[in-house]
């Protein structure tokens, strides 16, 4: 038997399949590096008329920024150079702001959960016939996650003032945006049978939801609301740079009067305090999914 | 019931064997421990209903001066600091998936088989994963002027915890059976890495890498608020002058680049899967 025809046909669609790779390979890593240089030089990191040496910058800062914490003297007062009350100079005031960080997170994210809730109820392909309303529920929940939330807080800080309000107000609306859509996901996975039991003994939307969802879905609202508790924190902690209260606030200040050493201080302690809840949200919701099991 | 089931059914479940009130008063005193302390962290805060209220109204007065929007007769500023904004994203996304390679490769547990290092090294990279990139951009902006290399720098250092860490899990997750058929057939530890390993991780890799580059597009866009330039800068301008038509301008343009990002991110993301 001639197998040459065979092999020959093979090579063939071998050859035009690799060019056709390479050739792929080629024009991506070209468009690749085009958009590379054009971004590094558009942003100009290596720009000469900063200095260039982005190394050499980022090394002479990073000096700057770690404290001279002397060893002998490190737990004298806080008038002795070099020690860590000296490096913490204004504890107290760094906390107190540090827990209206958290109270403002807490406050947003319940605000945001609660409002994501009822919406979800409206756009949840199970629960709402009415397509029109789904539809609209959706697009506005989408407007919403697609703005970013320190804009909506400048914004918003021009209308409310400085202060925690504007904070919590844009903290709220951004969580309500983004809970909105996973709660509805979780609705429409609902087991249908309770709903269907309720539907066939005549209850309305209200009791259906109330009895037929929401013993079903509270655990795992909880759990996602938790979540977002923890990114919540850490973006009301940069929300103050804004005017928008809390422990950004402290950091806005120390950069203002250019304290680099400060600016690490407190940013451990943001660190710090977003490990903790963390740790503290990751406890709750590891016992609330237990829980919702042993139901 | 004789009192010997009940005594089982009430070690097997006691919450639900005892009786109802008191379960209620329980949950009763909690539910008003919880309204309590919301109550006083609103008070802490100093969140007043009156000032609320206010504040909305006033916010419907800025945004009834939004329509119509308005480029203010520069619109080639406005594309050139979107541009920037882009070139920001990107270049801070190519520098954190680069650097974070080699905490990736060093945190997978496949690779260092080592627990302790293997642990520190993790949590490492979990505490600094909380920080915003705009906490960095502030101190960055301030150390090294107002620009975007400030805010490149910032975007890289957030990204680069949290890609390590998937990085490290593509690692873990793969399919170590044709890295050990090459080490059988007498392959070189670099042979090994680059025909066993690379193939099953690169696209996986790469796909977070895009999708890291979305959410930077959204991120950079902040930055300029803190003086990293981009369009974040112009917004803030206009909102500082209460120029909100043209705020609403700048907003809907940028809403418009993100789809369009994220549309050819996801079609590039749906290849490479």
């Amino acid at each position: 038997m001639d197998t040459a025809p065979a092999v020959e046909t093979f090579e063939r669609l071998r050859r035009i399949t690799l060019r056709r790779q390479r050739l792929e390979a080629a024009v991506g890593l070209l468009a690749f590096t085009v958009v590379l240089v054009v971004a590094f030089q558009r942003s100009q990191f290596f720009g000469a008329e900063i200095g260039g040496d982005p190394l050499g910058r980022i090394l002479t800062f990073l000096d700057r920024m770690v404290p001279d914490l002397r060893g002998e003297v490190l737990f004298e007062g806080r008038q002795q150079g070099g020690s860590l009350a000296w490096w913490y100079y204004d504890l107290p005031v760094w906390l107190r702001a540090g827990w209206q960080t958290v109270e403002m997170a807490v406050l947003a994210t319940l605000a945001g959960a609660i409002a994501a809730m009822l919406a979800s109820f409206l756009c949840a392909r199970n629960l709402m016939p009415y397509a029109p309303v789904r539809f609209a529920v959706r697009r506005m929940l989408e407007v919403i996650r697609t703005l970013p939330d320190l804009i909506v807080a400048l914004f918003l800080v021009a209308a409310f003032g400085v202060g925690p309000l504007a904070g919590v107000v844009t903290l709220a609306l951004s969580t309500f945006g983004s809970l909105g859509k996973l709660f509805a996901e979780i609705n429409e996975q609902v087991d249908p049978r309770p709903l269907e039991g309720l539907d066939a003994s005549g209850a309305g939307f209200m009791r259906r939801i109330r009895f037929g969802v929401v013993p079903q879905v509270l655990p795992n609202y909880a759990s996602y609301a938790l979540i977002r508790l923890e990114g919540n924190v850490a973006a009301a902690a940069a929300l103050g740079i804004v005017g928008a209260g809390g422990i950004g606030v402290e950091l806005q200040r120390a950069i203002t009067y250019t304290e680099f050493e400060t600016y690490l201080a407190i940013l451990l302690l943001i660190v710090g305090m977003i490990f903790a809840i963390d740790i503290a949200s990751e406890w709750i919701r590891h016992r609330l999914i237990g829980l919702g099991g042993a139901r | 019931m004789t009192p010997d089931a009940y005594a089982r059914a009430r070690a097997a479940a006691p919450r639900a064997m005892q009786p109802a009130w008191k379960s209620q008063a329980v949950q009763l005193g909690f539910a008003l421990m919880a309204v309590a302390a919301l109550a006083g962290m609103a008070i802490d805060l100093d969140l007043r209903g009156a000032a609320f209220v206010a504040g909305l109204s006033k916010l419907a007065r800025l945004a009834s001066t939004m329509v119509p929007p308005s480029d203010g007769g520069d619109l080639a500023r406005i594309v050139r600091a979107l541009a920037e904004t882009f070139a920001m994203a990107f270049a801070g996304t190519v520098i954190a998936a680069v650097v974070a390679l080699i905490p990736g490769i060093v945190g997978a547990k496949t690779v260092v088989a080592q627990p302790a290092l293997h642990f520190g090294f993790r949590r490492m990279l979990d505490m600094f994963r909380g920080v915003p990139a705009l906490v960095w951009a502030l101190i960055f902006v301030a150390a090294f002027g107002l620009g975007p290399f400030g805010g490149v720098l910032a975007l890289a250092l957030a990204d680069i915890p949290s890609l390590a860490k998937l990085y490290a899990e593509a690692i873990e997750n793969c399919d170590d059976r044709p890295m050990e058929g090459l080490r059988a057939s007498g392959a070189r530890p670099l042979a090994v890495l680059r025909l066993g390993l690379l193939p099953q991780v690169a696209p996986i890799m790469a796909s977070q890498t895009l999708f890291f580059l979305e959410s930077n597009f959204r991120h950079a866009a902040v930055l300029g608020i803190v003086g990293a330039g981009g369009i974040g800068f112009e917004l803030e301008e206009r909102i500082r002058i209460y120029a909100f038509d043209e705020m609403a301008f700048i907003v809907i343009l940028y809403v418009i680049c993100v789809a369009v990002l994220d549309t050819v991110s996801q079609r590039v993301r749906a290849r490479l899967a």
